[in-house]
């Protein structure tokens, strides 16, 4: 469903050009959870971009259901990341004026012009109450960011990206700056929309554990992405909630 | 306009305190311009009641010392046969205006001398003289074209004035003749004789200087206030004011004949006061009865200018004026109307009120770079939201709007407090002014310099919205820049940032 093809893209930084990626091929299904490791620094944030229409390549193609989508015009790429890709970032980057509600309906907040969101508030409200619920933050709607704690923040964060009900996840180390146990709910909140709704995901992390759970591991290096042999035997998702000493992948 | 601009709008708002900085500064700087305008603009209208005060609407008069008079086809002056000029009496100027269409939108006219003069009068053992403007006119007349009676400070608003004497000014002046019976003239001075060349040339006869000099008779005269008043500061530097003319006392005017160039003189009783608190006035005008001016300057049925008041000025003035310049036209006459008269000065208040506005605006034009400065600083502060909301798909448009959008808000929250504090300040001027006045021990507005008793103010809706645009326009104006940097911003740098 979502293709990058052949994808270059580098930084130049002072006339100092630093190539980041390197003739990139990915092919995501519909409905598969991926997860990406690699080095800090190899690329896999500026992949993530780059499938995500936030930034273009400089060289290759990303396809959206075989149709290019990074040379849209601006107008239809605010669009497909409004409405196509839900985004989760390592810092959960939530606007800290807002309150968590408001943080989750800020995708439809974009959507729409003040007279059909005027229309269509209660429902937006009672969607992004559920999904609050849902991520189990339902007793704090009201709250502003600085009064959650990371992981509820990342939980705030992924109902925000379901908002829209997009139909692509991208997920930039999600677990990053939490601690096991609330690393461990978010992944299997992924897991659970990836199998019970189908979203695709596209995720990067560094925790072992969680990349157990994915459908498929790729390894960035070098620019490209290799199928990553697993090192370890396929871990069913239980096993995670155990708390365990979370191994890094470098 | 999408829901979020709004929001984030508002919520801006309400979470920077920063922001409050510039709504303060959009706050007071039109907050000083209302009150500045404010008080201009009171001055201005004041002045100009004052300076119209007296002027009638519309004002005939002539560049010849002998007033109106008679011309022939080629537009020479006539003459009778013992050479003098057939003067345009007043009556007939009045019949050939009545005849005329636009009769119906006069309703009083009124005719005047005026001429320059010395005024002369003993304050204690010194004769004092100054220039005056001494102006004949019959008190009831002059006061139907207005700006006379109800500058009278004894018949202030009588229904009609005249130059006649008090019992109390009278008895005054009665005395004060007796008492200079009494006085002994002083003896003369032996003066040597001077012989030149061998002509011998008499010493000089003290009788001569009062010789001629017509006893003075009971005509009232009208003077203004200032100069009937000496005024300084005593030893605690208050301002104190003495009469030096009485009602009652006596003084001399010395002008030219309108017949031939040569002094005439007159001795007129105070009987009143002009006080016009114009200082210009107050100053110079003397008011004699016009009869009696015409008899001393030998100009029996003649005038040197004729005074009209309209029914409705602002209407028919333009109207009037023509017909009247059709009527008298000769380069000799002259037809204005009182605002054409004060043109110079009226021009002066408005230009200085332009400057003064221009200058201010300034205090705005700050205002905007405190904006400019402080939106700047949110933007960067703000750099982590902006590539959020792009990467949830805001529009650069959607993003400059945000900013925007919050310049016109704090644009529109400065301007609508700084009304209300500029309208609570100007309602309330004088008793800020009192009290500040109290605390500093200073009068900040002396009212002996400026004649008003209080600051007069005058609020010009049509200033006040203007200043609250110009406001608003600066504050958008100078939040364009830093909103265009924050919709260039590329998301994903703003992202990277942590
Ligand atoms: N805006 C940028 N300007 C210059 N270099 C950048 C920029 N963004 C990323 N890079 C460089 O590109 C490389 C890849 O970065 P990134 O995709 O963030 O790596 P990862 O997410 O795998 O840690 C790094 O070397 C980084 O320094
Ligand atoms: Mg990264």
């Amino acid at each position: 469903m979502l293709i990058a093809e052949n994808i270059y893209k580098s930084y130049r930084r002072h006339s100092v050009t630093v190539p980041v990626l390197n003739g990139l091929n990915l092919e995501v299904k519909e409905g598969e959870f991926v997860s990406i490791v690699g080095a800090s620094g190899s690329g896999k944030s500026t992949l993530l971009h780059l499938l995500g229409i936030l930034d273009a390549p400089d060289q290759g193609r990303i396809l959206l259901d075989g149709k290019r989508i990074d040379n849209l015009p601006q107008r239809e790429r605010d669009r497909l990341r409004n409405r196509t890709f839900g985004y989760i970032f390592q810092f959960y980057h939530l606007l800290p004026e807002l309150s968590a509600l408001d943080n989750v309906l800020m995708p439809a907040y974009i959507a729409h012009s003040v007279t059909a969101w005027w229309r269509s508030r209660q429902r937006w409200r009672s969607r992004a109450v559920d999904l609050l619920k849902k991520v189990g933050l339902g007793h704090r709607l009201t709250h502003r960011p600085r009064e959650l704690s990371g992981g509820e923040m990342q939980r705030a964060a992924v109902a925000r990206a379901l908002l829209m009900q997009p139909r692509v996840l991208l997920a930039d180390e999600p677990t990053g700056n939490l601690d096991v146990q609330s690393g461990t709910e978010i992944i299997r909140l992924l897991r659970e929309l990836n199998r019970q709704e189908g979203i695709t995901i596209v995720m990067v992390t560094h925790n072992l554990e969680i990349v157990a759970a994915t459908d498929r591991v790729l390894r960035m290096s070098q620019g490209v992405l290799r199928e990553e042999v697993f090192p370890y035997p396929y871990s069913p998702l239980p096993r995670c909630l155990t708390p365990a000493p979370s191994a890094q992948l470098t | 306009m999408t829901v979020y601009r709004l929001l984030l709008c508002l919520r801006y708002l309400q979470t920077r305190y920063l922001a409050f900085i510039c709504i303060v500064s959009v706050m007071l700087g039109v907050a000083t311009l209302i009150v500045v305008n404010a008080v201009m603009s009171g001055f201005s209208t004041k002045l100009k009641d004052r300076l119209h005060g007296i002027l009638s609407d519309v004002i005939i008069d002539t560049s010849r010392i002998d007033g109106f008079v008679q011309y022939d086809a080629l537009g020479y002056p006539l003459f009778d046969p013992e050479g003098r000029t057939i003067p345009l009496t007043p009556e007939a100027m009045i019949s050939r205006i009545q005849a005329s269409p636009v009769a119906g939108a006069i309703e009083a006219m009124t005719p005047t001398i005026e001429v320059f003069a010395l005024l002369r009068f003993r304050l204690g053992m010194e004769e004092q003289t100054k220039p005056v403007r001494l102006i004949g006119i019959d008190p009831v007349g002059r006061a139907a074209v207005g700006g006379f009676r109800e500058y009278l400070v004894r018949q202030r608003g009588t229904d009609k004035p005249s130059f006649e004497l008090t019992p109390e000014a009278r008895q005054r002046h009665e005395e004060l003749q007796r008492h200079a019976r009494l006085l002994a003239p002083p003896p003369p001075d032996p003066a040597p004789t001077i012989s030149v060349g061998g002509l011998t040339i008499p010493p000089p006869n003290p009788q001569m200087m009062t010789q001629g000099m017509p006893q003075p008779q009971l005509h009232g005269m009208i003077p203004g206030y200032t100069i009937a008043h000496f005024r300084f500061r005593d030893e605690q530097g208050n301002v104190s004011e003495e009469p030096v003319l009485k009602p009652g006392d006596d003084a001399t005017v010395i002008t030219i004949g309108g017949r031939d160039l040569k002094p005439v003189w007159g001795t007129f009783i105070v009987t009143d006061y002009l006080k016009t608190e114009m200082s210009e006035y107050d100053q110079t005008f003397v008011f004699v009865p016009l009869e009696q001016l015409q008899a001393i300057r030998g100009m029996e049925g003649r005038c040197t200018a004729l005074l009209i008041k309209l029914k409705n000025y602002e209407a028919d003035k333009v109207r009037v004026v023509e017909e009247l310049r059709r009527l008298f036209c000769h380069p000799e006459i002259r037809v204005a109307t009182w605002e054409e008269h004060q043109g110079p000065l009226l021009a002066a208040i408005d230009i200085e009120r332009g400057i003064l506005n221009l200058l201010l605006f300034m205090i705005v034009g700050v205002a905007g770079f405190s904006i400019l400065a402080i939106f700047t600083m949110i933007v960067s502060e703000k750099y982590r939201d902006i590539g959020i909301l792009k990467a949830l798909g805001a529009s650069h448009r959607g993003v400059m709007s945000i900013f925007l959008g919050y310049g016109l808000l704090l644009g529109v929250v400065g301007c609508v407090l700084g009304t209300l504090l500029g309208l609570w300040i100007t309602a309330n001027i004088n008793q800020i002014e009192a009290w500040l006045t109290q605390l500093s021990g200073r009068a900040l507005f002396p009212r002996d310099v400026y004649y008003f008793k209080e600051i007069p103010t005058h609020v010009e809706p049509l200033a006040v919205l203007l200043i609250n645009l110009g406001a608003v326009i600066t504050a958008v104006v100078f939040s364009l820049l830093p909103a265009w940097r924050a919709a260039r911003l590329h998301p994903i740098q703003a992202l990277r940032f942590e």
